[in-house]
């Protein structure tokens, strides 16, 4: 009881600090105001009520000592004091509004950055997956061994008999489902529209946790049999947008890619599935039959939730054994000695691209070096202010102020000024979160060969309560840290000298402190420097990627796809195909048509054996691998892909007449090292070409399909009038902008096709910049960092420099009044930035050679170490420092001896 | 805060004045002011320290959670703070009292002897 009335009376004081003041002191004014009427009434009219006054007063005793001993009693003489150095912080600010407002920007820039990145970090990194008990939830793949140059997979994907017979055979999980992403066309009830959806198997809602809003799950006996019923499960914003939020949705029927589905369940607001982006769901059982149980169609990811008695350790260790099972039950038909297996993997681990978790730890070691700098400078900024106070300090030492009220003074200033700057930040961070959204590598970069959970990504980052949590934590953090050296060493008793000193020449105290600024100016340096390195090395590399041919000419060319009518078979395709590239080609600025089945720069394009029918044959299934691409004869000249030998496609290579292929220069070297391969007999695994044979036409250059950063592959042509192939990529070539043909390129297609959508309608100009968009991202970022660095440790050493020019004013007049050459002063100063600038990047460079590996990974066709890079930014750092050391060192040598000298 | 060299004195006196407040407000919850006036009357001033000791001293036992405050009426019609002495006041007055005491009865004991 006693515990508890005692704790209840120190949280009054401690809620209502001010109040319970102003309670102390009424109560004290009551009591003397009574005290003062008893004596008045006692001494019946001889005592005036002035002197009766003073009676009480001297009864009561010292009211200010013991008001004050009341307060400190209560706990209160806490809060007197840092609110007495909070105002004192708050009149020194105004005092000097311009070292305020340096320090507050510096701050908030470093504070706001690190607060942006973190925002970055928490969302795809720390923060757990947006579903009920995200930690029983995994991922299980099938892994590949490694085939001669091609390296082991360990994250295949799934088809659904090889899914059927881990699910029948497995005990680990509850629910177990396969889903892949889909983009699909939805027609009835408004204009057809080409939206992203899933393909979900029956379980995949319930694996996640997530329930319908509206409506109803998938339902297990919907899931039982291939050509199962066709249900529709949509999103929270494709029903607003589409059916107006109406409830009577359910039951309606939608239209997809030309089918019937029956609406039966809307999701909650905000789930887009694991994908990140999807609007309807299908069931995968509606999938046709006869690809839904091909074993050896890996099209699908298998999310898996664990049984309540299950471990995540034990379903790691179970499920190589299942794995084993589905090898057995489906061996690979051409290479019966692999064997195939299984490997589960906590979901949450698979969240983001393993480049993009890299990425992401380099830049929040980098944005920590930002503050630290920034730390530096302030703490800089302080020590030259400190220098500044010296004076009164020691008057304030010598009069008998404690050390450590002095020190926690001078923290209430350097905590209250980093929360300044904190606030500040807020500004900072928001900008940065909105940059980091926009520079969004994934939006542009979501490719087959990205791994990650497309539902965690960079437009899901956001400033909310734990970022600004970690801003203000930041920022006292930051205070103490910079604050408190210079608190220290200013209060520094041996300092108490100060006062004996004049104030124009500084003694050992004061030199201290130089030297203690040159430390902190060279670690600015020398932190700018790593920065610099780094940022270098990702320009460098980005530039390298600019300057990479891809083999191709990507200006002035517009790429789109279409649905192709229900009603063309295979065969009729090409007849369609002319015709829509006759109405393309009759448009004004159209210079060139061409098809191709998967544009450069894609990645995942085709790929199959080769094998060689003028040599002896090798065991199936050892044959080497080759990529295969469909074009029409138009596409090589319009593309300006170089012929290096023999013939492009003309338009008598067409089915019924003798094979042919082109191969790129890749291909010609690695299978026909010294020889001609024109003419030259080959099987290819795809459209036909395997039991007959091509003779290769003609050698082309190299065009890279995968990534402008990985070299070109064996790759081989096929024209598309020989072998017709499904849906195809239109590509047109123009005179003038390309994207500026987008709307007649829409009309001629309504044309032909009324109502199927257009999609993926882009500039082959955009495709090859959406491929760099990580490259840039990371480089963008890198970059802005060590600019702001630069700029800080150049603001450092100009403070460093130019508070020893003025410290330093009476003995440059002297020298200059025995004679001292004017330049001579000047280089003198010059000298000292620059010996400053040396060592900060001695230590620099020796850090930055050993901090730039972890960049390995992410640079192209450079060294970590690479010397002109290095020479480089030694050179830019070398010309700031100049530049900072310039002034303070002009003004030095322009100080005027007669009047310096006088001044003393 | 306090001064050192009156420091031991105001440690005799703390225990004393504290027990004495205890006592006072076992009869009825009182403002300041007449708990200072009952101390005293009782102990013919014989007692008697500076009157504004009391504060500093209320303020202890109410963080001890031995007495409790509420803002009241007082007769004049003026707003007054009301101490209340807590069930864990009093039990910590009775063993005072008892230590106390046994300590007089042997101070007396001494003192006859002597």
């Amino acid at each position: 009881m006693s515990l508890l009335d005692g704790l209840r009376h120190r949280l009054r004081v401690l809620t209502g600090a001010r109040r319970y003041a102003r309670e102390l002191d009424d109560e004290m004014h009551f009591h003397l105001a009574l005290e003062t009427m008893q004596r008045e009434h006692a001494a019946r009219g001889s005592l005036s009520a002035t002197d009766a006054g003073f009676a009480a007063r001297r009864r009561f005793g010292n009211l200010t000592r013991i008001t004050e001993s009341s307060r400190s009693m209560a706990g209160l003489s806490f809060f007197d004091a840092i609110a007495q150095d909070a105002r004192f912080a708050l009149r020194t600010f105004r005092r000097s509004p311009t070292f305020t407002a340096v320090a507050v920007l510096t701050l908030a820039i470093g504070i706001g950055a690190n607060t942006a990145i973190f925002s970055a970090v928490d969302a795809l990194l720390l923060r757990p997956l947006p579903f009920p008990n995200p930690e029983r939830l995994m991922k299980v793949s099938l892994t590949v061994p490694a085939r001669g140059t091609d390296p082991a997979r360990l994250d295949m994907v799934w088809s659904y008999p090889k899914f059927a017979a881990f699910r029948d055979a497995q005990q680990l999980f509850s629910e177990l489902a396969l889903y892949t992403e889909d983009r699909v066309t939805l027609s009835g009830s408004g204009d057809a529209e080409r939206v992203r959806g899933e393909i979900a198997g029956g379980e995949y809602l319930r694996t996640l946790g997530v329930h319908p809003s509206l409506g109803r799950d998938f339902l297990p006996e919907e899931d039982k049999h291939p050509d199962g019923p066709r249900v529709l499960l949509i999103s929270d914003v494709l029903w607003k947008r589409r059916f107006n939020a109406n409830p009577a949705v359910l039951g309606k029927v939608a239209d997809i890619d030309g089918k019937p589905y029956t609406i039966v369940g809307v999701l909650p607001p905000g789930f887009r599935g694991l994908s990140g982006r999807a609007e309807l769901w299908t069931p995968l059982m509606a999938y046709p039959a006869e690809e839904l149980n091909e074993a050896w169609n890996h099209s699908f990811t298998l999310i898996a939730r664990l049984r309540p008695n299950v471990t995540v350790e034990q379903a790691k260790a179970d499920v190589p054994r299942l794995g084993a099972i589905v090898d057995r039950a489906y061996p690979h038909p051409d290479r019966p000695d692999e064997r195939w297996g299984a490997v589960a993997r906590s979901l949450d681990a698979t969240r983001v691209d393993p480049m993009v978790r890299r990425s992401l730890l380099v830049l929040l070691s980098a944005v920590g070096l930002v503050l630290l700098i920034a730390c530096a400078n302030v703490a800089n900024l302080f020590l030259v202010r400190a220098a500044g106070r010296r004076r009164e300090i020691a008057v304030r030492l010598a009069v008998g102020a404690q050390r450590g009220r002095l020190v926690r003074q001078l923290l209430t200033e350097s905590v209250l000024l980093a929360m300044l700057g904190g606030a500040a930040s807020i500004l900072v961070a928001w900008w940065g979160v909105k940059l980091l959204g926009a520079l969004d590598p994934g939006s542009a970069l979501r490719r087959d060969d990205i791994a990650g959970i497309g539902a965690v990504n960079f437009t899901t980052i956001h400033l909310d309560a734990r970022a600004l949590a970690f801003a203000a934590l930041l920022a006292i953090a930051t205070g103490v840290v910079f604050g408190l050296v210079p608190a220290l060493q200013a209060t520094d008793p041996s300092l108490a000298g100060a006062l004996k000193q004049d104030k124009g020449a500084p003694r050992d105290g004061a030199l201290r402190g130089l030297t203690s600024r040159n430390v902190l100016a060279t670690l600015e340096i020398a932190l700018a420097v790593v920065l610099l390195a780094g940022s270098g090395l990702m320009l460098r590399s980005l530039g390298k990627l600019l300057g990479v041919n891809p083999g191709f000419d990507a200006s002035h060319t517009l790429t789109m796809r279409f649905n192709l009518p229900r009603e063309y078979g295979r065969d009729s395709l090409p007849g369609f195909y002319d015709d829509v590239l006759a109405r393309f080609a009759a448009l004004p600025g159209v210079t060139g048509t061409a098809l191709i089945d998967c544009p450069p720069l894609n990645g995942g394009c085709n790929g199959t054996a080769i094998s060689f029918r003028d040599r002896p044959p090798v065991a199936a299934g050892t044959e080497p691998d080759i990529g295969v691409h469909w074009v029409t004869p138009s596409w090589m000249a319009m593309m300006h892909v170089p012929l290096v030998r023999g013939r492009y496609f003309d338009r008598g290579d067409r089915s019924g007449v003798r094979k042919v292929v082109l191969v790129n220069q890749a291909a010609a070297r690695k299978f026909w090292p010294d020889e001609d391969p024109i003419g030259r007999p080959v099987s290819i695994g795809q459209g036909g070409f395997w039991k007959d044979t091509a003779f290769v036409v003609g050698v082309v250059g190299d065009v890279r399909f995968n990534s402008v950063d990985s070299a070109a592959v064996p790759d081989a042509y096929i024209s598309y009038y020989q072998s017709p192939r499904g849906s195809m990529m239109v590509m047109l070539r123009t005179a003038g902008n390309a994207s500026a043909l987008r709307p007649s390129a829409q009309r001629v297609l309504g044309e032909v096709m009324p109502g199927a959508p257009i999609y993926d309608i882009r500039t082959m100009s955009d495709r090859v910049a959406d491929t760099l968009s990580y490259a840039r991202f990371s480089t963008i970022i890198l970059a802005l960092f060590g600019v702001v660095a630069l700029a800080l440790a150049t603001m450092g050493t100009y403070g460093v420099i130019s508070f020893g020019v003025s410290q330093r004013t009476r003995e440059l007049g002297i020298r200059l009044a025995l004679g001292a050459p004017r330049g001579e002063l000047l280089r003198m100063i010059v000298r000292q930035g620059m010996a400053l600038a040396l060592a900060g990047a001695a230590a620099g460079i020796v850090v930055a050679l050993v901090a730039t590996r972890v960049l390995r990974a992410f640079l192209y066709d450079v060294l970590p170490s690479d010397p002109m890079t290095f020479g480089v930014i030694l050179a830019v750092l070398a010309l700031a420092v100049l530049a900072a050391t310039l002034i303070p060192a002009r003004r030095a040598a322009s100080v005027d001896p007669s009047e310096t000298l006088r001044d003393g | 805060m306090t001064r050192s060299e009156s420091s031991s004195k105001s440690e005799l006196l703390k225990g004393t004045l504290d027990m004495l407040i205890l006592q006072t407000l076992t009869l009825q919850s009182l403002h300041g002011y007449a708990i200072a006036q009952h101390i005293e009357r009782l102990s013919d001033d014989v007692l008697s320290v500076e009157q504004g000791s009391l504060y500093p001293a209320l303020e202890r036992l109410q963080k001890k959670g031995l007495v409790t405050s509420k803002w009241g009426e007082s007769p004049t019609g003026r707003k007054a703070r009301y101490y209340t002495i807590t069930a864990s006041g009093r039990k910590h007055l009775g063993k005072e009292i008892s230590s106390f005491d046994r300590v007089l009865v042997a101070i007396h004991r001494v003192m006859r002897q002597a």
